[in-house]
């Protein structure tokens, strides 16, 4: 730890020049308290930056080592190079945290599986801690190369980086935030500017990342042609710009040629694709067709196909006469498949033309069947439905005499019982009343003597 | 659920650039601790999937394996490595230290489970275990009867289990 007011001698800390920059003015909030507050600053900053230091333990399993490191100095259990490293009874090194852990879990040594008890654990010999120390490993913050003993005393004091408190801490602010170390030199910058470019406002602590990176309205000089562009217009700009390279024109059929793109022309006259070029181009679109047409027309064939195959289910199911026909068209499209064909298409063609022919057959077969069907059924049902007719009347004859019998014996009854005339028309002689029945009983039709014979 | 342990991001990254012949396994990208893993039947073993006539020189420059290949899947409980992982097979297999349901009936993978095993050195167990089973310790009796009663025809019942369950 050096003394506080020490400055270390580290090249990458930035100079002390920098406090009195002048570019910090445009984003300081007020003129008239610029002055000040830099004053102030300067008062604050001079005591120390290490008064700003955060504790940063370093993950030593969570960084990357260069290079591969010796199998020997990596632990069995993290398999990460070992870190505060125990030799056991049974002489084999793990992590200190590593076999605590699993000597809570088994009281074996998790190499040989001898007895092992936490007393049985040593720390290593000093020449490991010393090969472990001098591994060369990536800081976490800025990626540079250091020996692991070192890092953590790096990333604390020394790695622009890595996060320090911002000196706002020690004004009337009281800022509580964090920033990189690089940026800790100029006060505490944790106050709201408006980008000068695209006039969004932002901390001006995230200023320059976000002038660097992301801001889209940053002019940016085209890196062809010179010209200043937008850098969202960037790969815009690309797609027109004059001094890109591009590759010739029938690059994809094997000309090496590259130029710019204005220069491009003069190439085209003499290259040796200018014939063959234009013609694959051609041949290329052919192909294109003949195999989307290729595609339309197999979906099609498996459509029929579909079809037929359900058409023909459908005729079995239905009918026994009818495979005969079946099998007679079986015949010919088997006839059509063993004829030569030289090509793919052809052969995919007068399959697709044979399955057609046949499906219009099978259909023409199907209304015929349909048709002969419709006649049967009409065949059959018509003297079925005479019979019916017949049988409605003669249910009718039977009615009516059953009426008349009923009402015959009614009278007979009424006579017999005392002779009192009934209230029905049964006061009349035999013959009239008869005929007074009749166009009753027919204006019933059905219903009435239906009656008549269930209360019976 | 907690970050991903380096342990397990090198031992993931070490399976896919150092592959163990005959073995892989991957994650799912979803879950880290989750992989998918095939096994090739061991060599001269009933879990091959193969005739012994054929030669094996052919299969290797095809670099395609014809033989039995079988699905496990594997997890890694959040306190992995100190405890083992969780290993199941899915293709069925007729062995008598494997169940119905894939369980597998291995020391290492219980108590004798240590924290410097690996997944790739598990993995090699049990392709150990296809070259050799044990119907001493079974996990499926009636597989170990059969494999102690009748060898001949418990290893016939092996392969055809492989050709019918590992070979598509």
């Amino acid at each position: 730890m050096p003394p506080a007011g020490h400055r270390p001698l580290d090249p990458s800390l930035p100079p002390s020049t920098e406090v009195d920059n002048d570019d910090r003015a445009p984003y300081t909030p007020g003129s008239s308290s610029s002055l000040s507050s830099s004053s102030l600053y300067k008062h604050l900053r001079t005591p120390s930056t290490s008064s700003l230091n955060i504790r940063h333990p370093v993950d030593l399993r969570a960084i990357t080592y260069d290079g591969a490191v010796d199998e020997n100095l990596v632990c069995p259990i993290c398999r990460c190079p070992l870190v505060d490293p125990v030799l056991t009874e049974c002489d084999h090194i793990f992590c200190r945290a590593c076999i605590t852990d699993a000597l809570s879990n088994t009281k074996l040594c998790p190499i040989d599986r001898s007895p092992l008890d936490s007393d049985g654990v040593s720390r290593a010999p000093k020449m490991v801690h010393n090969q472990l120390d001098s591994l060369k490993a990536k800081c976490p913050c800025c990626a540079s190369s250091f020996a692991r003993s070192m890092l953590e005393n790096h990333v604390e004091k020394y790695c622009p980086e890595a996060n320090v408190k911002c000196p706002g801490i020690y004004s009337e602010k009281y800022c509580k935030e964090v920033v990189k170390r690089r940026m800790s030199g100029r006060g505490c910058l944790h106050y709201p500017v408006e980008c000068p470019d695209c006039k969004e406002t932002l901390l001006l602590v995230e200023m320059e990342e976000h002038r660097e990176a992301s801001c889209n309205e940053k002019l940016k000089a085209c890196e062809h042609c010179g010209v200043n562009i937008l850098r969202c217009k960037e790969s815009e700009h690309h797609e027109e710009c004059p001094d890109v390279i591009r590759p010739c024109n029938w690059a994809e059929y094997g000309c090496q040629h590259e130029a710019k793109r204005t220069d491009l022309h003069l190439h085209a006259d003499e290259c040796s694709f200018k014939l063959v070029g234009p013609m694959a181009d051609t041949l290329k679109k052919e192909i294109k067709l003949l195999r989307s047409d290729m595609r339309s027309l197999a979906e099609t064939n498996h459509l029929q196909e579909r079809r037929i195959k359900f058409l023909e289910s459908a005729q079995r199911a239905s009918d026994r006469p009818m495979e005969l026909m079946d099998l007679s068209l079986a015949n010919l499209p088997e006839s059509a498949n063993t004829e030569p064909l030289d090509s793919g298409h052809e052969y995919l063609l007068s399959l697709l033309e044979s399955q057609q022919s046949r499906l219009s057959q099978l259909s023409n077969e199907l209304t015929d069947f349909q048709g002969k069907n419709t006649m049967m059924l009409l065949n059959e049902t018509i003297p079925i439905k005479n019979e019916l007719s017949e049988l409605r009347s003669t249910q009718q004859v039977t009615c009516m005499h059953v009426r008349w019998l009923m009402r015959f014996r009614m009278q007979e009854n009424q006579r017999r019982f005392g002779g009192s005339p009934g209230p029905g028309p049964s006061g009349s002689p035999d013959g009239g009343g008869s005929s007074s029945d009749l166009p009753f009983s027919r204006r019933l039709s059905d219903s009435a003597p239906r009656d008549i014979i269930t209360k019976l | 659920m907690a970050a991903l342990p380096k342990r397990i991001i090198k031992e993931t990254e070490r399976l896919a650039k150092e592959p163990v012949p005959g073995i892989s396994a991957v994650p799912h990208e979803d879950n880290l601790r989750y992989f998918d893993v095939s096994i090739h039947g061991p060599q001269t073993s009933p879990y091959e999937g193969r005739d012994g006539t054929v030669k094996h020189t052919h299969v290797h420059l095809s670099n395609v394996h014809v033989g039995g290949i079988f699905k496990l899947e594997l997890f890694l409980p959040d306190d992995y490595p100190m405890t083992p992982p969780k290993i199941r097979f899915l293709t069925k297999i007729y062995h008598p230290n494997i169940d119905k349901l894939g369980r597998i009936c291995l020391d290492v993978l219980k108590s004798n489970w240590s924290p410097a095993l690996q997944i790739r050195t598990i993995l090699l167990s049990i392709q150990a275990l296809l070259g050799a089973p044990n119907p001493d310790d079974p996990l499926a009796p009636d597989v170990a009867k059969r494999w102690k009663e009748d060898q001949e025809g418990a290893i016939a019942t092996a392969k055809e289990w492989t050709r019918t369950h590992a070979m598509t």
